[in-house]
C-alpha cells in the first residue's frame, strides 16, 4: 500500500487528509499547538493512522510523501520572531529599503486607512540601520561592471556585521539580476568569513528588476530561512525515527510544493502556504467536476478570502505585500477581502450603516458567542435571521445566544436608526452580501474577466450562508458548496492533491522581439536550473512539464502581462506570435484600444514553471445515491431576501442527504462544518461527491 | 514686460456656481436629471450603503483603469492623477485617493462646460470634453489635462465622470512645458478651454490633432488621452448598470445624500472645535529665472460655529513669472489638506465639503491670478504654497482638540523639487521625463508622533517613486545615490519626516549628455514650517557639479558618496535653471522634509539617540538643536543632557548663561 | 475651564493665555504671544537644516524669528521669513461667554 498525506497547520487547527492508491481516504482534525507546531503535526498523524485502523509506524512506512502547509513562516514575519539579519548593498543605496519607494506608507492598507493619511505610518525598518553596510561595486543596466567589487572592503563589513550579532546575511546589489557576479563573490566571501551563517543573494531569491522589492524579498527570506530550517530539520528527523521513509514536502504560496531540504533557501515562497490550500483544493475539485473557471470564496470567522481558477489553473500573481513591504513572491493570488463572520456592523457619526472591515475576531467574537462581545457581527445577524441554528452551529460544537445577538443589534443599530431588530438584521445581511459582491467583482474584473463566466465555490464556516446572495448579485449561475466527507479538511485535501511546482525567473529587460538565440538561451538557462532542482527533490514524478512565460509590456506603459511562450527552440516568426498574443491578453485585461502598440514592446522577465506531477492523485470519493426524495427534519422562519421577507423554510440535516437529492429554496442545510442558505428561486442538488450545487431559476437571476 | 489685460479672457474666469443658478443658466438646452428632496431624505440605510459602496468601488476602478493604460511614469509610477464622479451640475460625489489637488476643480470645469457648451456645440450621450485651462478648472496648470464625460440616462444628463492626469509635455518654451523664463502665459503651453474631443463615442481626430500637435511627446499624450477615455467608459458602464438595477432616482438620491452626509458630519466636527481665527503665511522664492524676490500668501482661517472662512487678504499681487495660480489652483491647494486633516474619517465627497468652506480672495493676486499671468508651475508653486498655509492654519485649529488634534500635522515637504530631463535615450529615442524622486518628501510632524520619513506629499495620499533600476533602465542616467538626508526633517518635540536626495549623472545617451530643467523654490528660506514652536524642515538644496572626477573614481574602484569626493566645479543652483549636463557633470537634488512640532528641547533624548543611529539627525543637530549629550555607547546621558539643554534654552533666547541666577 | 491652544499654550476662561509648562502669563486671546520673548537671528542658527546662505538666492534679508515663553523659555513659535515683513503668524481663540 502507498499513501499520500496532506497536513495543514493553521493558527487554530491542524487538519490532515490521507489517501491511498486505491482511492480510500480519511480525514482528521486536531487543535494546533503553538509555539511548537510539530507536536500537533505528530498528533494528527496518530489520528490519521487510527482512522485508517493501522499503526502510525505502518502508515509512515508506507507513505510516499507528506505535503505540509505551514503558517510558521508567515507567523514569524508577522510576530517579528525572525533571525537578526545583516544587509549588504551597493554604495549609495542603503536607504532604498527605508524609503520603500514611499509606497510602504500605505501598501496593503484598505482604502479607509489610506484615506486617513495623517495616521498612516511606514512599518518598522526591516533591518536596523546599524546592520546595513554599503559596498563599493557597480554594475550598469546592461550588466557591465563599472566599478569592480571591493573584496577587501566587503570582508571588513562582513566581519563587522558578524561582530554586531548578525545571524544571517542578505545581499542585494543594483542590477545583480543581470550580472550576479558580485553577489556570488560576496556569498563566497561570507562563507569564507563566517561559514555557519545563513546567506541569501537577491540574484538567487528574486532575480527581478526593481531593487526595492528585490531587496525586501531577499531580506525577509533571510529572516525566515533559518527559522524554517530549524523547524523542518528536527521534524523530518522525528518522522524518520518513527519509520517515515518518504519525502516531506512543503507547500509554497504558488500552489505547488517543494522538498523540505530545498524549502529553507527559498523560505519566502512558503508565505501563503496555508492560504493556498483552499484554492488548490478547489482546483482539484473543479477538475473532477469539469469546471474550468471558478471563483473560490472562503469566508471564515475572521477573514474572507477570494481566489480565481481560470482555464483549470489557479490565477497566480508575481508579487504580494506583507507588513506593507512589497515582495516578489510568485503566489496563488488570494485576496483578503475584509472580515468574515466576525465583521462588525456599526453606525458612523452620520448614522450611516456600515459592515466591517473591523472584525470582532476570535476573541471576544460575535455577541452571540457570549464571550463578552457587545458589537453586532455578521454571525449575530445570521443567527437572528434564522439561518444559523443556535443549537447546531459548527455541528453543535458552539452554543449561540440569540438574546445577546438581538441585544447587540437592538442597541447599536436598530434603535439609533429607528428600525426593528429584524429590519436592522436584514439590512446588515444585505449590505454584507452586496459589499462582498463588490469586492469579488473587483478581483474578477481586475484580472480581465467577467464574473458571469464563472462558477462560484463557497466554503469556510460562514461562506455558504451568504454565497447564494452574493453570487446572484454577480449574476453567477451556479454555486458549489463543497460538502463531501472531506469538507472539514478541504485545504489538507488540496495539499495532498498538489504537485511539485518550482519556478525560476530572470529579469533581462530588452526591446521585444529580440534575436531568437538570445531568447532561447534565457529559457535554456532556466530549464537547466530547474532540472537540477527537480533532481534534488528526491522524488519520482509521473510526469514533468515545463511552462515558459515572459513578462511583456508596451514600452511606454507600466503594466507587465505574463505571456505564455511555447516550448522548444523558437524562431523569429514565433517570437512575433508571442507579441501578438501579448496584445490580446493586454486588451482582454485592460480594455480594447488600451495598448499602445506603436511604442513597441519590451520584455522584462523570463519565467519557467516546472510542474512535477506526483504519482498519486487522490480523488474525492463518491457518496451513496439517494433512495427517495430529501426529507427535511424541521422548519423555521428565515429571512434570506429583502424582497421576500420572513419565510417558512425547510431545514435539512446534511447527514440525511445523499447523491441526487433535490432541495428547493427557501431552505437551510445544516452540515457539521457550516450552514447553507438556499433562497427562494434557487434550487440545490447534492452531487455524487456530496457537494451541494445551487442554481437560480433563469427568471430569478 | 508687465502683464497686459486681455479683453475677452473674462469669459473663462470661472468661479463655482450653485446648482440652482446653474440650472437657471442651462435652461432647457440640456435636460438635467433631478431627484426630489423627499427621496433623498427617505432613502433607507440599506440601499444607501449598498449603492454608496458601489460608487466608491467604481471610482477605484476608474483610477485602476487610468493607471494601467497610461504611458506616463508620473501616472503609472507616481500616481499623479485622479478621477471622480460628479452629479448632473458637476458637484463631486466621490473622489479617488490619488492627487486630490488635481481633482479639486473638476466640478468647476464640468459646470462651466454645462453653462457654455450646452447650446453650442451641444452636450450629448457619448461626448467627452477635454480641458487644460486652469481659469476654467479641471487642473492647476496646463500640464493637468482633464477629460470629463456626461452620462445620459433616459435622455437626461444624469451625472458626469472625470479623469485628470499630469501630461509630461504640452509645448511651451522649455521641455516639460516648464518655461522657467516665462513672464506670462504666452510663453507656456496653450490653455485649452473645454472642447468636445470625443463625440458620440468616437474620438474627433481633428480636435485630437490640435491637442497633440503642441507636445514634444505626442504619442505619450495620445496614449494618456485613451487612458482617460477608458476610465470614463468603465465608470459609465458601471453607473448605467447601477441605475438599471436600483433606478436612476435612487442612485441620484444616494449621490445627494453622500454629499449631504459629508457636509453634516464635517459640520458636526467643526462644532466640536472652538471658534477663533488662525493666521499664517507661506512664502516662495523667485517667480522665474533670474528673479530674486520672495512672495507671500497670507491666510486667515476663521472658524465660526460650523463654517470655515478662508480669507487670503494680504496675499501678494500676481507676478511676471510662472508661479501664479488661478482660483481653481487656490482651491486645489485648499482641498487636499481639508480632506486629509479634517475628513480623514469622513466620506470624500467634495461637493458636500465645499459647502462648509467660504473662500475670500481678490482676483489679481498670486493665488487667484487673472489672464494672462504665467501659471506654468502653478501646481507646485502658488497652489502648493496655498496648501502649506492652509495646513498651518487648519493644524492650529485642530490642535485645540485632544481627539481631532491627532489628525493635525505640520507642513509636509515644502515644495516639489522639479527636475526634468530631456534628450535622446540609450536606445536612440527622444525622451522627456520628470524625475519624480522628490515625491518621497517628508511628512509633517503630528501632535503625538513624528512625521513619516520620505512619506510623500500632502496632496497625494498614494504617491510613489520609481525604483532606481527602473529609472536607469528607462532613461540615460546613472545614480550615485538616493538616500534620506539627516536633519532635513524639521526639529521639534516630534520631528518632521526627513526628505531625501538623489545624485546622478548622464549615462548612455548617444549625445553624451542630457538637457536639465530645474525649478524648485525653498532655497532662500525653508517652506515647510513647524508648529507649536517646532522648526521648519530644511531648505531645498540643488547642486550642479561640472567636470567632476566621477569617472576617475569609478576607475579607481570607488563610488563617491559625498559632493566633496566628486571634485569638479560646484554650482549652487538658483530656484530656476536650465542647462545641459555633460558626461562628467553630476547633479545633486535634495528635497525637503516636513515641519516639526513642539520645542525640540522637549524631545525624548532616547528618540534623538535613535534618530542619530538611523541617520535621521546629525551629531551636530543632536547636540545643538536637541541639546542631547550622548555617552560613548551612544546612549543619552541624562544629567549632562539636562545641563546642556538648560544652557541652550538661554542661549537661543539670546540670554547670557550667567543671567541664569538673576 | 481652560482651552488648549497648542503644545505649549492654554487659554483661561477670562481669555488670558499662559504657558502649559510653567504657567507663566504669555498673552491674551487677541494676542496670545503678546508677552513672549522674541529673538531675531540668522537663519542658519536654526541648525544644519538650513543648507545655504539666503543671500545666494535673494537680495532681501531673511531672518530666524523665534518667540519664547517668558518664564521657562520654551520655544513657542519659530519662523524663517523675510526680515522686512511683520510676523503674519497669529491666532485668536474666542473667549467663551
Amino acid at each position: 500500500m502507498a499513501y499520500v498525506i496532506g497536513i495543514d497547520i493553521g493558527g487554530t487547527f491542524t487538519d490532515a487528509f490521507v489517501a491511498d492508491e486505491t482511492g480510500r481516504v480519511a480525514a482528521t482534525k486536531t487543535p494546533s499547538t503553538p509555539p511548537d507546531f510539530a507536536e500537533g503535526f505528530l498528533t494528527v498523524l496518530d489520528d490519521l493512522a487510527g482512522a485508517l485502523g493501522i499503526g502510525t509506524a505502518d502508515l509512515l512506512a508506507d507513505t510516499n510523501y507528506i505535503v505540509h502547509g505551514t503558517t510558521s513562516t508567515l507567523n514569524a514575519l508577522i510576530t517579528g520572531d525572525v533571525a537578526t539579519v545583516g544587509f549588504l548593498t551597493t554604495r549609495g543605496h542603503a536607504d532604498s529599503i527605508a524609503i520603500m519607494n514611499l509606497e510602504g506608507r500605505y501598501a496593503g492598507l484598505g482604502s479607509d486607512q489610506v484615506q486617513d493619511m495623517v495616521r498612516t505610518n511606514k512599518p518598522a525598518p526591516l533591518v536596523p540601520r546599524e546592520l546595513i553596510r554599503e559596498i563599493d561595486e557597480r554594475v550598469d543596466y546592461e550588466g557591465r561592471v563599472l566599478v569592480p567589487l571591493d573584496e577587501e572592503g566587503a570582508r571588513v563589513v562582513i566581519r563587522e556585521l558578524v561582530a554586531e550579532g548578525a545571524q544571517a546575511i542578505a545581499v542585494s546589489l543594483l542590477w545583480s539580476f543581470v550580472n550576479p557576479a558580485h553577489e556570488r563573490r560576496i556569498g563566497e566571501l561570507i562563507r569564507d568569513e563566517a561559514p555557519e551563517l545563513y546567506v541569501a543573494l537577491s540574484s538567487d531569491v528574486s532575480p527581478r528588476i526593481r531593487e526595492y522589492a528585490r531587496s525586501a524579498t531577499t531580506i525577509m527570506n533571510t529572516q525566515v530561512g533559518p527559522r524554517l530550517r530549524d523547524y523542518l530539520r528536527p521534524l523530518e528527523a522525528e518522522l524518520h525515527s518513527r519509520g517515515f521513509a518518504g519525502s516531506l514536502l512543503v507547500m509554497q504560496g504558488s500552489g505547488g510544493c517543494v522538498d523540505s531540504s530545498d524549502a529553507p533557501s527559498r523560505a519566502i515562497t512558503t508565505i501563503g502556504s496555508v492560504l493556498t490550500g483552499g484554492v488548490v483544493g478547489c482546483t482539484r475539485l473543479a477538475e473532477q467536476l469539469g469546471h474550468r473557471n471558478v471563483i473560490s470564496t472562503d469566508m471564515g470567522g475572521t477573514t474572507f478570502l477570494a481566489g480565481l481558477v481560470i482555464g483549470g489553473e489557479p490565477v497566480a500573481t508575481t508579487s504580494t505585500v506583507l507588513n506593507q513591504y512589497s515582495l516578489n513572491v510568485p503566489m496563488v493570488d488570494v485576496h483578503t477581502l475584509g472580515a468574515g463572520g466576525g465583521a462588525i456592523a456599526w453606525l458612523d457619526p452620520g448614522r450611516n450603516l456600515h459592515v466591517g472591515p473591523r472584525s470582532a475576531g476570535a476573541r471576544p467574537g460575535p455577541a452571540c458567542y457570549g464571550e463578552g462581545g457587545t458589537e453586532p457581527t455578521v454571525t449575530d445577524v445570521d443567527l437572528l435571521l434564522g439561518i444559523v441554528n443556535p443549537d447546531n452551529f459548527l455541528g453543535g460544537r458552539k452554543k449561540l445566544s440569540k438574546d445577546l445577538a438581538a441585544e447587540a443589534v437592538r442597541t447599536r443599530i436598530a434603535e439609533p436608526l429607528g428600525l426593528s431588530v429584524d429590519e436592522a438584521a436584514a439590512a446588515v445581511y444585505a449590505i454584507q452580501n452586496a459589499q462582498t459582491a463588490d469586492l469579488v467583482r473587483q478581483v474578477v474584473v481586475t484580472s480581465g474577466q467577467d464574473p458571469r463566466d464563472f462558477v462560484l465555490y463557497a466554503f469556510g464556516g460562514a461562506g455558504p450562508m451568504h454565497c447564494a446572495s452574493y453570487a446572484a448579485d454577480l449574476e453567477i449561475g451556479q454555486v458549489i458548496v463543497p460538502l463531501g466527507p472531506t469538507a472539514a479538511v478541504f485545504s489538507a485535501y488540496g495539499l495532498a492533491a498538489s504537485d511539485i511546482v518550482l519556478t525560476e525567473e530572470l529579469s533581462s529587460p530588452s526591446n521585444f522581439p529580440l534575436p531568437a538565440d538570445e531568447f532561447n538561451a534565457a529559457f535554456t538557462h532556466l530549464r537547466k536550473e530547474l532540472e537540477a532542482r527537480l533532481t534534488a527533490q528526491r522524488l519520482r514524478f509521473s510526469e514533468v512539464t515545463y511552462r515558459n512565460e515572459v513578462d511583456l509590456r508596451y514600452t511606454m506603459q507600466l503594466a507587465e502581462v505574463p505571456t505564455p511562450v511555447p516550448a522548444g527552440e523558437l524562431d523569429e516568426a514565433e517570437l512575433e506570435k508571442i507579441g501578438l498574443a501579448f496584445g490580446e491578453l493586454y486588451e482582454r485585461r485592460y480594455g480594447k484600444g488600451s495598448g499602445f502598440a506603436e511604442a513597441g514592446l519590451q520584455l522584462i522577465t523570463y519565467r519557467t514553471r516546472a510542474v512535477g506531477e506526483l504519482p498519486i492523485r487522490p480523488l474525492l470519493t463518491e457518496i451513496p445515491v439517494a433512495g427517495g426524495p430529501a426529507r427535511p427534519n424541521g422548519h423555521r422562519r428565515v429571512f434570506l431576501d429583502a424582497r421576500r421577507g420572513w419565510q417558512q423554510a425547510d431545514i435539512y440535516d446534511y447527514r440525511d442527504l445523499a447523491s441526487g437529492h433535490e432541495i428547493t429554496g427557501p431552505a437551510i442545510v445544516e452540515a457539521p462544518t457550516t450552514t447553507v442558505a438556499i433562497p427562494e428561486g434557487c434550487a440545490g442538488r447534492v452531487d455524487r461527491l456530496g457537494n451541494l450545487v445551487m442554481r437560480y431559476n433563469r427568471s430569478e437571476s | 514686460m508687465a502683464v497686459i489685460p486681455v479683453s475677452g479672457s473674462e469669459d473663462f474666469a470661472n468661479l463655482p456656481m450653485s446648482p440652482e443658478e446653474t440650472r437657471r443658466v442651462v435652461g432647457d438646452s440640456v435636460p438635467l436629471h433631478d431627484v426630489d428632496r423627499s427621496l433623498v431624505d427617505g432613502i433607507d440605510p440599506l440601499t444607501y450603503e449598498v449603492v454608496r459602496h458601489r460608487l466608491t468601488s467604481i471610482t477605484e476602478e476608474m483610477g485602476d483603469a487610468l493607471k494601467r493604460m497610461s504611458g506616463s511614469v508620473v501616472v503609472t509610477d507616481c500616481n499623479d492623477f485622479d478621477a471622480g464622479i460628479m452629479d448632473e451640475v458637476g458637484d463631486v460625489v466621490q473622489v479617488g485617493l490619488y492627487n486630490t489637488e488635481l481633482a479639486a476643480s473638476l466640478d468647476m470645469a464640468a459646470n462651466w462646460t454645462l453653462r457654455h457648451r450646452a447650446h453650442r456645440p451641444g452636450i450629448g450621450q457619448g461626448d467627452m470634453f477635454l480641458c487644460n485651462d486652469p481659469w476654467v478648472g479641471g487642473g492647476l496648470h496646463q500640464n493637468d489635462v482633464s477629460l470629463f464625460a456626461p452620462l445620459f440616462i433616459d435622455g437626461e444628463l444624469f451625472c458626469w465622470t472625470g479623469a485628470v492626469a499630469h501630461q509630461v509635455d504640452l509645448g511651451g518654451v522649455s521641455p516639460g512645458s516648464w518655461s522657467i523664463g516665462a513672464t506670462d502665459v504666452f510663453w507656456e503651453s496653450v490653455p485649452t478651454p473645454p472642447v468636445k474631443i470625443v463625440e458620440g463615442g468616437e474620438i474627433r481626430t481633428d480636435i485630437e490633432d490640435v491637442y497633440l500637435r503642441r507636445s514634444r511627446v505626442p504619442k505619450l499624450v495620445a496614449l494618456d488621452l485613451r487612458a482617460k477615455i477608458g476610465a470614463n467608459n468603465v465608470a459609465h458602464e458601471r453607473i448605467q448598470a447601477l441605475c438599471d438595477k436600483y433606478g436612476a432616482v435612487v442612485v441620484k438620491a444616494v449621490m445627494r445624500r453622500t454629499m449631504d452626509d459629508a457636509e453634516s458630519r464635517l459640520r458636526a466636527k467643526l462644532r466640536e472645535l472652538p471658534d477663533g481665527s488662525w493666521t499664517s503665511v507661506a512664502h516662495q522664492d523667485s517667480a522665474r529665472a533670474g528673479d530674486r524676490e520672495i512672495y507671500k500668501i497670507v491666510l486667515t482661517l476663521t472658524k465660526a460655529g460650523d463654517q470655515l472662512t478662508l480669507d487670503f487678504t494680504g496675499t501678494d499681487p500676481q507676478v511676471d513669472g510662472l508661479i501664479n495660480c488661478t482660483f481653481a489652483g487656490l482651491r486645489g491647494g485648499v482641498i487636499p489638506v481639508v480632506l486629509t486633516m479634517l475628513c480623514g474619517d469622513l466620506p470624500w465627497a467634495p461637493g458636500g465639503i465645499h459647502r462648509c468652506i467660504d473662500i475670500v480672495s481678490e482676483p489679481g493676486t498670486i493665488n487667484n491670478c487673472t489672464f494672462p499671468a504665467g501659471i506654468g508651475k502653478a501646481s507646485v508653486a502658488s497652489t502648493w504654497a496655498t496648501t502649506n498655509v492652509t495646513t498651518e492654519c487648519l493644524a492650529g485649529l485642530l490642535d485645540t482638540h485632544p481627539e481631532h488634534g491627532k489628525r493635525a500635522m505640520s507642513v509636509c515637504c515644502g515644495t516639489w523639487d522639479f527636475t526634468l530631463l530631456a534628450g535622446v535615450d540609450q536606445r536612440g529615442g527622444g525622451f522627456v521625463t520628470m524625475v519624480c524622486d522628490s515625491m518621497a518628501g517628508g511628512l509633517g510632524a503630528r501632535t503625538d508622533s513624528d512625521g513619516v520619513d520620505t512619506g510623500g506629499l500632502a496632496c497625494i495620499p498614494m504617491g510613489r517613486v520609481a525604483d532606481v533600476e527602473m529609472n536607469e533602465f528607462a532613461f540615460p542616467m546613472l545614480y550615485l545615490w538616493r538616500r534620506e538626508e539627516a536633519d532635513s526633517g524639521g526639529p521639534g518635540r516630534y520631528r518632521g519626516g526627513v526628505g531625501a536626495s538623489s545624485c546622478f549623472l548622464p549615462y548612455g545617451s548617444p549625445l553624451g549628455g542630457v538637457h536639465l530643467v530645474v525649478s524648485a523654490p525653498g532655497k532662500a528660506l525653508p517652506l515647510a514650517s513647524g508648529l507649536s514652536g517646532g522648526l521648519p524642515a530644511g531648505t531645498q538644496h540643488d547642486v550642479l557639479l561640472r567636470a567632476t572626477s566621477v569617472h576617475e573614481a569609478f576607475a579607481a574602484g570607488r563610488i563617491p558618496s559625498s559632493l566633496e569626493e566628486l571634485g569638479g566645479e560646484l554650482d549652487l543652483l538658483p530656484t530656476h535653471h536650465e542647462t545641459d549636463l555633460g558626461e562628467a557633470d553630476v547633479y545633486f537634488t535634495h528635497w525637503q522634509g516636513g515641519g516639526g512640532y513642539g520645542d525640540p528641547l522637549r524631545r525624548d533624548p532616547e528618540a534623538v539617540a535613535a534618530d542619530l543611529r538611523a541617520h535621521k539627525v546629525s551629531a551636530r543637530a543632536a547636540a545643538d538643536v536637541y541639546g542631547v549629550v550622548l555617552d560613548d555607547a551612544g546612549a543619552p546621558d541624562p544629567g549632562a543632557t539636562e545641563a546642556h539643554r538648560a544652557a541652550l534654552r538661554r542661549r537661543r533666547a539670546g540670554l547670557e548663561p550667567e543671567e541664569a541666577h538673576a | 475651564m481652560s482651552i488648549r491652544i497648542d503644545d505649549n499654550l492654554e487659554q483661561a476662561a477670562d481669555g488670558s493665555v499662559s504657558c502649559r509648562h510653567c504657567q507663566a502669563a504669555v498673552g491674551v486671546a487677541a494676542e496670545p504671544l503678546r508677552d513672549a520673548r522674541v529673538r531675531l537671528s540668522a537663519p542658519r542658527d536654526a541648525g544644519p537644516s538650513v543648507r545655504s546662505n539666503a543671500r545666494h538666492f535673494t537680495d532681501r534679508e531673511v531672518v530666524l524669528r523665534q518667540s519664547f515663553c517668558p518664564g521657562c523659555l520654551t520655544m513657542l513659535q519659530t519662523e524663517i521669513v523675510p526680515g522686512d515683513e511683520p510676523s503674519h503668524r497669529t491666532r485668536t481663540v474666542a473667549v467663551r461667554a
